[in-house]
């Protein structure tokens, strides 16, 4: 059993006795509201897609698959190639790459997720370093990091960094919220 | 439709006066309503003469109960396993599911909108197997919109302030009048001080219960208050509290549901926002203040109310005026809470559907 905050993409959970694909996860809180977790899925019987909220504290099953450690080779439109230690290669559909899109490049580690043999999502490292490649000049001053200011790193993605953070520098960023975490 | 509505008070009044608005205004519209709370003693002062088509339960009777056509969680709450049960049993007799809503909190934060009317399977328990939905309160036509009964902005159009005031005997000569519904904001102190010490009188009218109190400790009895007058107010019906608002200039309230008639008021406000231990009601205040399009100066007197400062008054007041009344006229485009609800659960909480047939509501 896990809590609906513990899940993350790549995860299987079971609903109505099916397995469903966690395609990707938001976790909201504001103010009094019920912390919530919603989650992009797809039935691994059906392949059909759903949106669903959950409490962040709902309990859940979810299926422990079999994994391996491999690192991103190359796109071969519509599917993401991976390698393992081996080199046996694993195709995965655009769609269930879900955030590892975010942060994909050459090289990169995750655990690529099978059912029934078949490769069907990637399990991203918690953290990841990245590059940021674009945001407004660097402020001094504030350090304390709880003002943030948009940036991007190569894939576009854009997360919110503190304003002391510059062009060019390296972040760390939680997987789990797209969130800065610190500057490496 | 016949509803179940549940309600948990945590603290405060803004919990069971959600609630009851809520079922007031369904009962007005033709349903009829359960209300289960778990102290529901507010409403002696707050809806004295109760409403035709509500009754207002104790929350343990649930236990015992069948459930109608939809149940509403408001904010969270928890239901009985009893009751969730009683749900299951009726759907698997009828084929159909009762429409399962969690009414959550209100905030104008954009993920509302992503999560507003999406589906939520129960994975454990009795209701294992069932469907919630979530639905949220919001500002924008992708949420659940606000509660605005259908005879409000009539009520207010023929609403006569000089009157209102005298029959409180507030002897009102065109001074400033503000309205006072807080908790204990950090600001009270230094605003207070500026009241009394302005050039330009001010008639503060004061709710009673926390705001009194708060006052009380900054100005107690004998002090002297300048240009300031302070008018100590009742507990009052929600009607009655709807007049306050539309008679003041200037209305400074406190969490959720005062927050939203002072929307409808059109006049300037200000919010003090429920605390949260880890200021997670800040990035909700901030969200808010974008929505609105808060001035700077209105953007400041909020940090000092909320988090400590000097609140200061514009010298001219206009821009937070014509700053109300934009978000009263967007709100105005965007359909009532009561009704998009009502439409909701006839055309998609209701159906019979797993997880597959419940697709996002549709933005």
């Amino acid at each position: 059993m896990k809590i609906a905050q513990e899940i993350r993409a790549g995860n299987v959970i079971m609903q109505n006795s099916a397995p469903w694909v966690v395609l990707k996860t938001e976790y909201a809180r504001g103010g009094r509201n019920a912390a919530t977790v919603r989650m992009k899925l797809k039935s691994l019987l059906s392949n059909q897609g759903t949106e669903v909220v959950f409490k962040a504290d709902d309990k859940m099953d979810q299926i422990v698959l079999d994994k391996k450690d491999c690192t991103y080779s190359y796109f071969a439109d519509p599917m993401y190639v991976w390698m393992d230690s081996e080199y046996n290669q694993y195709e995965v559909e655009a769609e269930n790459m879900g955030d590892a899109l975010n942060y994909l490049e050459d090289g990169m580690p995750a655990e690529v997720v099978f059912y029934e043999g078949k490769a069907i999502s990637v399990e991203l490292p918690t953290s990841v370093e990245r590059e940021i490649t674009w945001t407004e000049p660097a402020v001094k001053g504030d350090t304390s990091g709880k003002v943030l200011k948009p940036a991007k790193i190569a894939t576009g993605f854009e997360i919110g960094v503190p304003i002391f953070v510059a062009q060019g520098d390296k972040v760390e960023i939680d997987t789990r919220t797209g969130e800065y975490r610190r500057r490496v | 439709m016949r509803w179940d509505i549940f309600c948990k008070v945590i603290d405060n009044h803004g919990d069971i006066g959600v609630c009851w608005r809520l079922a007031a205004d369904l009962a007005g519209r033709g349903d009829t309503v359960r209300l289960w709370a778990d102290d529901a003693s507010a409403l002696e002062w707050m809806a004295p003469g109760g409403a035709r088509g509500v009754e207002v339960l104790r929350w343990g009777a649930s236990v015992d109960a069948a459930p109608g056509d939809v149940v509403v969680e408001a904010f969270g709450c928890e239901l009985e396993p009893a009751f969730i049960a009683a749900i299951a049993a009726r759907t698997r007799a009828r084929g159909r599911q009762p429409a399962w809503i969690n009414l959550e909190y209100l905030s104008a934060q954009s993920w509302v909108e992503r999560c507003h009317g999406l589906p939520s399977p129960v994975l454990s328990g009795p209701g294992e197997g069932l469907i919630k939905h979530f639905f949220y309160p919001g500002f924008t036509p992708a949420t659940g919109g606000l509660i605005r009964e259908p005879d409000l902005i009539a009520r207010q159009a023929a609403f006569d302030r000089a009157a209102w005031l005298r029959a409180r005997d507030i002897r009102w000569q065109g001074e400033r009048v503000i309205s006072l519904f807080c908790y204990e904001p950090p600001g009270l102190a230094a605003f207070l001080a500026e009241l009394a010490n302005d050039t330009r009188p001010t008639q503060l009218l004061v709710t009673a219960g926390r705001a009194r109190s708060a006052v009380r400790r900054v100005l107690p009895e004998g002090s002297r208050t300048g240009q300031l007058s302070i008018h100590w107010l009742p507990l009052m019906p929600q009607p009655e509290f709807d007049h306050l608002l539309w008679a003041s200039d200037l209305n400074l309230v406190r969490g959720e549901d005062s927050l939203v008639r002072a929307l409808w008021a059109g006049r300037p406000a200000v919010w003090h926002i429920y605390p949260q231990h880890d200021d997670a009601h800040l990035a909700k205040l901030d969200a808010f203040l974008d929505w609105i399009g808060a001035p700077s100066d209105l953007r400041r007197f909020h940090a000092a109310w909320n988090q400590g400062g000097e609140p200061v008054l514009p010298a001219d007041a206009a821009p937070w005026l014509a700053c109300a009344e934009r978000a009263r006229e967007r709100l105005l485009a965007v359909r009532d809470l009561t009704t998009q609800l009502q439409s909701f659960v006839q055309h998609r909480a209701g159906a019979r559907a797993g997880l597959m047939g419940s697709a996002p509501v549709s933005k």
